[in-house]
């Protein structure tokens, strides 16, 4: 998978957002609020084509966490972000 | 890890700067309409504005102005006299005033509805729309009465 082109994760006042940008406008009817875990998720994998398998490697390389609970974790968000149609 | 992902609303006076720091590099943006101050044409929580930075500034517009330190409205201009600028709220009676510098966007159209296509404010509907309530300016008091008690009561907005 790979996140899509478009979305780019930016920093308002501590708050990780996600916001839609087109290459001219920028919709503020989407934005999307991430947790620090999954900005630096999204920060690692932005603009790459990249498996579940790497994103659980990186958590387990950067994080104090058991392989169940990062590939439960990673389930989790693959899931949301795909709801939230920022990956393809 | 379970609020990974959820949809947020940021505080006007945390949102409308970065709002504003993206208009002036260069890119549109779409933002949700938040109040009742720009009745009867937007509806609070229902219309988008599509914004751009101001190029020429001119009476009639709908722009975003911080009329306050961290205070913006979405409002349209209704005098210009050398740097001062009156605002007044389609849906207000009372205005507000700014410098020209405090103009920060301008509308070039609004998203209603909930739908795609955008009404331009070049465009004919909210031409005339703007030309008849600017003249309806002087019985706005009961039109706006009439909308919120009647017209509300036993229809959607318009």
């Amino acid at each position: 998978m790979k996140t899509k082109t478009g979305f780019h994760l930016r920093s308002v006042l501590g708050e990780h957002i996600i916001v839609a940008e087109g290459v001219e406008n920028i919709d503020f009817s989407k934005i999307i609020s991430m947790n620090d875990t999954a900005a630096a998720l999204w920060k690692n994998f932005e603009g790459k084509t990249f498996t579940q398998d790497d994103m659980v490697s990186f958590l387990l390389d950067e994080y104090e966490v058991d392989e169940a609970t990062a590939r439960n974790d990673i389930q989790t968000i693959v899931n949301q972000w795909t709801d939230a149609g920022i990956i393809e | 890890m379970r609020d990974d992902i959820k949809t947020i609303q940021i505080a006007n006076e945390v949102l409308l700067p970065e709002v504003v720091r993206m208009t002036d590099e260069g890119h549109t943006v779409t933002l949700p309409l938040r109040g009742y101050s720009m009745r009867p044409f937007l509806e609070d929580g229902r219309d988008k504005a599509l914004l751009k930075k101001p190029a020429a500034i001119g009476v009639g517009d709908a722009v975003l102005a911080e009329i306050a330190p961290g205070r913006y409205v979405l409002h349209r201009i209704v005098a210009i006299e050398g740097d001062a600028v009156t605002l007044l709220g389609d849906g207000n009676l009372t205005t507000e005033h700014c410098r020209l510098g405090d103009v920060k966007a301008t509308a070039i159209g609004f998203y209603r509805k909930g739908r795609a296509t955008l009404d331009s404010t070049s465009g004919r509907k909210w031409r005339l729309y703007s030309w008849l309530w600017t003249r309806l300016r002087p019985v706005r008091r009961y039109l706006l009465a009439a909308y919120r008690r009647i017209w509300l009561k036993l229809f959607k907005p318009i």
